[in-house]
């Protein structure tokens, strides 16, 4: 995307160089349109796991739009980037791993009696 | 080696003692990022892990639930099953008991990625040491951040109180709306996670409206403009879009899935 890197041209001391805005109202308009999909999805599709999982992906784009461009990630070196994806990957799996348990747990538990 | 930083400005150098260029006595900055900023990234990430920790606990008590499985228009509170999100979250400010399904969180949602816009303006108008312009961004992000906590208060304040229509208990207790111990929507952890979660949030978005008023102080009165670099804002508006960022992950797993 747009390079965040301000204009090199000499400044006279003093002088405020022009603002360059174009790729933040480029990505707020991308998470605009992200989020009205996403109501589109809630209004005209009955609730299911596939619905489930479109939000799910919608969500990890807003998500990589808001960390890379706006928190600057995308920009930082690699090193760092690894440093906060891997531990953010590891609780993914946390995640995962217990709603599968509660899944287990419900069931154990409203057919305890059956 | 010596690299000249992007943090100080000639003239602040000159006031210091010589900087320090080498590996292991502070000039090298790991993964060319400066302390405030690196340490700013590892605060987030501790503080993504206790989001992650509401987030997987929601996951895991709502799949030990029961799932309400009829026709959508025909679902009813109960404390048997989870309820679904548009038929506990559709009101809206002055439209009284008019249905207006997400509705009022779209707007909420709306305002905060607006915050979001302008805080990377307000980023962008410090690396070009505009003040003047540093200051409006502030200022339009203070007031979405506001109007964001002020429409969580509503939110919370209608949640508490319930709907017109009181969910009847098989004893025949009629129940509006929810507290700690006990709710018209469904199994009590569902408002207990409803409260801890947007509670937490919200005190995450009350925190940073306080860091940018402090902001907006030190740039009225020049703090950055002296230092030479606004680096402060761009560490607050790192812990800002996070609280952004929070708000995306409960929109959809509170609110939509």
């Amino acid at each position: 995307m747009a390079s965040h890197a301000t204009t090199e041209h000499t400044l006279t001391p003093g002088e405020i160089a022009k603002p360059n805005t174009g790729w933040i109202w480029r990505v707020f308009g991308i998470l605009v349109l992200i989020t009205a999909v996403e109501f589109v999805f809630v209004f005209l599709m009955h609730p299911s796991t596939l619905r489930n999982s479109i939000f799910i992906v919608l969500t990890i784009f807003k998500a990589f739009f808001i960390v890379g461009e706006f928190m600057h990630l995308k920009h930082e070196t690699k090193g760092l980037i690894w440093t906060i994806l891997v531990p953010v990957a590891l609780l993914v799996w946390l995640l995962v791993a217990l709603i599968t348990e509660g899944s287990f747990i419900g069931e154990v538990l409203q057919n305890m009696f059956k | 080696m010596a690299q000249s930083t992007t943090l100080q400005s000639p003239a602040a150098a000159a006031t210091h003692d010589a900087p320090r260029t080498g590996n292991w006595d502070g000039g090298n900055e790991p993964f060319k990022a400066s302390y405030g900023k690196l340490m700013m990234w590892f605060f987030l990430l501790s503080d993504a892990f206790t989001f992650a920790a509401f987030l997987t606990t929601y996951g895991m008590i709502r799949h030990k639930h029961e799932v309400f499985t009829g026709e959508a228009k025909d679902f009813v509170f109960s404390t048997r099953w989870w309820p679904i999100p548009d038929h506990v979250f559709n009101a809206f400010p002055g439209m009284g008991e008019a249905n207006v399904p997400l509705g009022f969180v779209a707007l909420m949602t709306m305002i905060l990625i607006l915050s979001s816009v302008t805080m990377v303006l307000a980023v962008e108008a410090g690396h070009r040491m505009d003040k003047k312009d540093v200051q409006k961004w502030l200022l339009w992000t203070i007031l979405f951040g506001s109007t964001f906590l002020l429409s969580q208060a509503w939110e919370w304040s209608h949640f508490i109180h319930g709907h017109a229509e009181p969910t009847i208990m098989a004893d025949g207790t009629k129940l509006f709306g929810a507290n700690l111990a006990m709710n018209q929507y469904g199994p009590v952890l569902f408002a207990d996670l409803f409260f801890f979660i947007t509670g937490f949030h919200g005190t995450h978005v009350f925190s940073g409206v306080c860091l940018l008023v402090w902001c907006f102080i030190a740039t009225t009165n020049g703090t950055f403009e002296k230092r030479g670099h606004y680096e402060m804002i761009e560490k607050i508006g790192l812990y800002w879009h996070f609280v952004d960022l929070v708000w995306v992950f409960v929109f959809t797993f509170f609110y939509l899935v």
